[in-house]
């Protein structure tokens, strides 16, 4: 017998999930349908099939440069997030030290910030010290918020792998670098693959930090936004829409199934045997 | 300054972690190829007095000598011990050749000399020939194997081993135990050993440092610890202890003597005590279960001691059989006797008499 | 003790060298990591924040209208029906959201930790991947989907449901647009750490309740239930502070109706040029959420987010 729950009660609960999958996916998949349709109005009747919007996005210059400004925005985004995110997550798994508690609480306090607030503040910022808004202040704003997940990314997989494999490799004659090099960063290079790809969809996918403080360069979901107030263009921004999401589904899909995979096989060859030693073959 | 023949010397060493006082002021010199053995229940301060020497913990006072020279501030990687960890600590990426050369690549040792040196110590360990297995392709006891080849090739003034057998099963671990004690004889390498097992200590260790809060309560041989106690608490933690409070009712030579009944007595020689001991004095006195005589009916008692008893609970261990008696002085002593025809025969209820040797019974405190 | 840390004292004096390293390395190693990341976020994060509270009083001015050292921005907004009205109007749809979500979220959660047994990882990923895909487009999905002239109501029409000039009204800029976009955006972040506070809970708890008599229901109410309030309430705060800044989807699929709190302070820096009110009401959302996570924070396991 299953305590959780009785036999009626799973089939209502199965129900429930897929008809609530199917909620999260049907809106995508319209999307994705209508794409197709060769109709200046995205709604019925069907008028058949096209690509014609597919082509127009890509002759389209102001799509095409906020998508490239997005690109750079999320780079940049995502290689500083990652850089900082190692250090801190090594800090608060492997050392002790005095306030702790706050230095983390700083570090995750992005995460609890309503994202008007920050764009607010930054806006201030730059504004007090003089500095002109450009692609770099977004991605400036961008990696604030992107540092909390990117450490929460890197710090289960850090406290995976136990201290002792960097305690062994000190005590076998090599230095903080050289153990983190040849220890440390292997290890956890699947979580720091993770982070990067967090960050860069995170960097990607924010409207309102941009919109804060965007130059003349604007980034596509700043563009998408303007776009959507004013719908004049809306099939090509909607096939914009459709690759731009296949694709960052895809790279999430393939980042979580291997961060997950990995953190498996991980614990599968740091765990110690207990069974009778294996014949040598 | 230092003896030539010390490895490893800790002078007044103190460490605290917030406000517990994980090693309370030790003092102890490992001789070289020794095989010493800290041993003690978890939190004693053991593994932290390894941490200590190997460099991963910084002592808060005292000095710590590696071969005459002191290492305190000294990081791990540049002190000549290595380290045999817990749970191996392998690292899960590399095979087996790779992990064993760390030390030698970073000591820029050519490649042909690690492969040959490499081999050489697989030989040793008992793995010839599984230079390219991974870590997680290895059982329990040949990734303890590979652990110990890594951290040897590196030729350490001393090998610090933390509970190494602790992950293996019973056999295996005893099996581990002989080709350790093997290893170490062969490459006349000095062992620290940390264990909390006191079989494990008595069966492998030249000396045995007995912990407990932070303190050494006894260093000694195996033979010493186990059968002069210096402390209650090596006399429990090494074995069964039977404790017995003890009133002296008179000095009889070189023996004091407390009198039970007109038949029961228990006798205790004088030795270090000297003339410390005196009529109406009260001592702590211990007996190994396994020194004590168990008899129906009259046991004689010679110039021993003897009490007389109920069995209250028998205990069927294979070889042996613990028998707890309830004794006329009120306290409840284990005796251990081989299972043979007399003890199938004393049940639950039974009357018995226990007996003794008086250099059997050790003074613990008074 | 006290004798024992003057020797220490007297010994650290007659032997300064290795006295000297001890610790200090390891300290400069620690400080070394965090050098860069506290810099950074004391700098774009802790100091931006700070400086929104003292441009908001005046202590700095940034655009030549700005008053200086005056308090009559926060006077106003306190005083003020309109924007205290939109704070509380925003206040209203974050509850309104995060009930809707987590209401929507447990059951599945529940579902997938508790009983989906070793496909529980692989459901749980169909899940959130809608969550990783770009939020504006999600948004943008409804906003084809529900207008007038959209996919569904040009639908009814074609098969005569709607009258070729009709429409339905509460659909499309509406209330229940926004609850219902804003829903869809958030339920699956907010499964995460439902699910993760339930795969923790131990099972055999649930037998044991079952054993000593317990109904399922009542072990559902009087077991699983509160041992999951963690990750009930991480999911209902992690809905909750975004949403009440929130302003695009409200724009986009509520009308007019859709102005709200984070609204107020986006115009007042773009259409509005009142940067120091706007700064004022940013602050004033900052109390608000810090109250929200004193009360709450004990209960947040912010890892949830990740796992």
């Amino acid at each position: 017998m299953n305590v959780a729950v009785s036999r009626a009660g799973r089939r209502w609960l199965w129900l429930v999930f897929w008809l609530l999958t199917l909620f999260l996916y049907a809106p995508l998949v319209i999307l994705l349908i209508f794409s197709f349709n060769d109709r200046e109005l995205v709604s019925f009747p069907w008028e058949g099939f096209t690509l014609h919007w597919y082509q127009t996005f890509l002759d389209n210059p102001e799509i095409l440069t906020a998508l490239r400004v997005s690109v750079v925005v999320a780079t940049l985004t995502a290689v500083v997030t990652t850089i900082l995110a190692i250090p801190a997550s090594i800090a608060l798994v492997r050392r002790r030290f005095f306030g702790k508690g706050l230095v983390s609480g700083v570090m995750l306090a992005p995460l609890v910030i309503p994202l008007v607030v920050l764009g607010t503040a930054l806006l201030i910022l730059f504004n007090t010290i003089g500095i002109p808004f450009s692609p770099l202040t977004i991605a400036i704003g961008h990696i604030v918020i992107a540092l909390p997940f990117a450490i929460l990314t890197l710090v289960p997989r850090l406290e995976r792998i136990p201290a002792a494999l960097e305690e062994a490799s000190r005590d076998l004659g090599a230095g903080w670098s050289t153990t983190f090099r040849q220890i440390t960063f292997p290890l956890m290079l699947p979580a720091i693959f993770s982070a990067f790809l967090l960050s860069f969809v995170i960097s990607f996918d924010e409207v309102v930090i941009a919109s804060f403080v965007a130059g003349d360069e604007v980034t596509f979901p700043v563009y998408l936004y303007s776009q959507l107030r004013l719908p004049r263009q809306l099939p090509q921004v909607i096939a914009v829409a459709v690759v731009v999401l296949t694709i960052s589904a895809i790279v999430v899909t393939i980042s979580e199934v291997l961060r997950r995979m990995t953190d498996k096989s991980l614990e599968e060859t740091t765990r110690v045997h207990d069974e009778e030693e294996v014949s040598v073959a | 300054m230092s003896d030539p023949g010390v490895a490893i010397s800790i002078q007044r060493v103190r460490k605290s972690f917030g406000d517990v006082r994980a090693v309370d002021g030790i003092s102890l010199d490992i001789a070289e190829g020794e095989f010493l053995t800290l041993l003690g229940p978890s939190g004693c301060g053991k593994t932290t007095t390894m941490r200590l020497i190997a460099g991963f913990e910084e002592p808060d006072e005292g000095t710590i000598l590696l071969r005459g020279t002191d290492v305190v501030g000294v990081p791990p990687n540049k002190r000549e011990v290595n380290m045999c960890f817990q749970h191996y600590a392998l690292f899960p990426h590399m095979a087996v050749e790779r992990n064993i050369e760390y030390g030698l690549k970073l000591k820029k040792v050519p490649k042909g000399d690690r492969q040959r040196i490499v081999a050489e110590m697989l030989e040793i360990v008992g793995l010839a020939g599984m230079q390219q297995r991974k870590p997680g392709q290895l059982s329990g006891g040949q990734q303890q194997r590979v652990a110990l080849a890594r951290a040897l090739v590196n030729q350490p003034a001393a090998l610090l081993l933390d509970e190494p057998l602790g992950a293996l099963d019973v056999k295996l671990r005893k099996h581990m135990q002989l080709e350790l004690k093997r290893i170490q004889h062969e490459l006349r390498t000095t062992f620290v050993y940390v264990t909390h097992d006191q079989d494990e200590a008595l069966s492998m260790s030249d000396r045995i440092a007995v912990m407990n809060q932070g303190v050494i309560e006894q260093l000694g041989t195996p033979r010493e610890v186990y059968e002069q106690p210096a402390t209650p608490f090596v006399a429990d933690f090494v074995g069964v202890l039977n404790a017995m409070d003890v009133r002296v009712d008179e000095v009889a030579g070189e023996d004091l003597v407390m009198r039970v009944s007109d038949r029961d007595r228990i006798v205790v020689p004088v030795g270090p005590l000297g003339t410390e001991a005196s009529v109406g004095s009260s001592l702590l006195v211990a007996v190994r279960p396994e020194r004590v005589e168990l008899s129906i009916g009259d046991g004689a008692a010679g110039n021993g001691s003897r009490l007389s008893g109920t069995v209250g609970q028998v205990v069927y261990l294979g070889t042996l059989t613990q028998f707890h008696v309830d004794t006329a002085i009120g306290e409840r002593l284990i005796v251990h006797h081989l299972s043979d025809d007399l003890s199938s025969m004393v049940n639950r209820g039974d009357e018995v008499v226990l007996t003794w040797a008086r250099t059997d019974a050790a003074v613990l405190s008074s | 003790m006290a004798t024992d840390t003057a020797s220490a004292a007297s010994v650290e004096t007659s032997e300064p060298s290795p006295r000297r390293r001890r610790g200090s390395g390891r300290w400069r190693v620690t400080s070394g990591l965090l050098a860069t990341p506290t810099i950074w976020l004391v700098v774009f994060f802790v100091v931006p924040v700070v400086l929104v509270g003292v441009y908001s009083v005046g202590l700095l001015t940034l655009l030549r209208n700005d008053d200086y050292l005056s308090l009559e921005h926060w006077r106003f907004f306190l005083t003020s029906d309109t924007y205290l009205a939109l704070f509380w109007k925003s206040v209203r749809m974050s509850l309104g959201v995060s009930i809707t979500s987590v209401l929507l979220a447990y059951p599945v959660a529940y579902l997938l930790a508790l009983i989906a047994g070793s496909k529980k990882y692989t459901l749980l990923l169909v899940i959130i991947v809608p969550f990783l895909t770009s939020y504006l487009l999600r948004v943008l999905a409804w906003r084809v989907i529900l207008n007038p002239q959209g996919v569904l109501q040009s639908f009814l029409r074609s098969i005569d449901v709607l009258g070729p000039e009709q429409q339905i009204d509460w659909l499309f800029n509406s209330t229940f647009a926004i609850y219902l976009v804003l829903s869809y955006v958030w339920v699956p972040f907010v499964a995460l750490p439902i699910f993760v506070s339930l795969e923790n809970l131990d099972q055999h708890l649930l037998e044991a309740s079952s054993d000593l008599g317990a109904s399922r229901l009542r072990t559902f109410w009087t077991v699983t239930l509160p041992l999951s309030m963690p990750g009930v309430v991480a999911g209902f705060i992690f809905v909750f502070i975004p949403t009440i800044g929130e302003y695009v989807t409200p724009q986009l699929v509520g009308g007019p109706g859709g102005f709200m709190f984070g609204s107020a302070i986006q115009s007042a820096f773009t259409a509005g040029l009142d940067w120091q009110f706007g700064s004022a009401m940013a602050m004033f959302l900052i109390f608000a959420v810090a109250v929200l996570l004193i009360v709450f924070g004990r209960f947040l396991n912010v890892r949830s987010v990740t796992e």
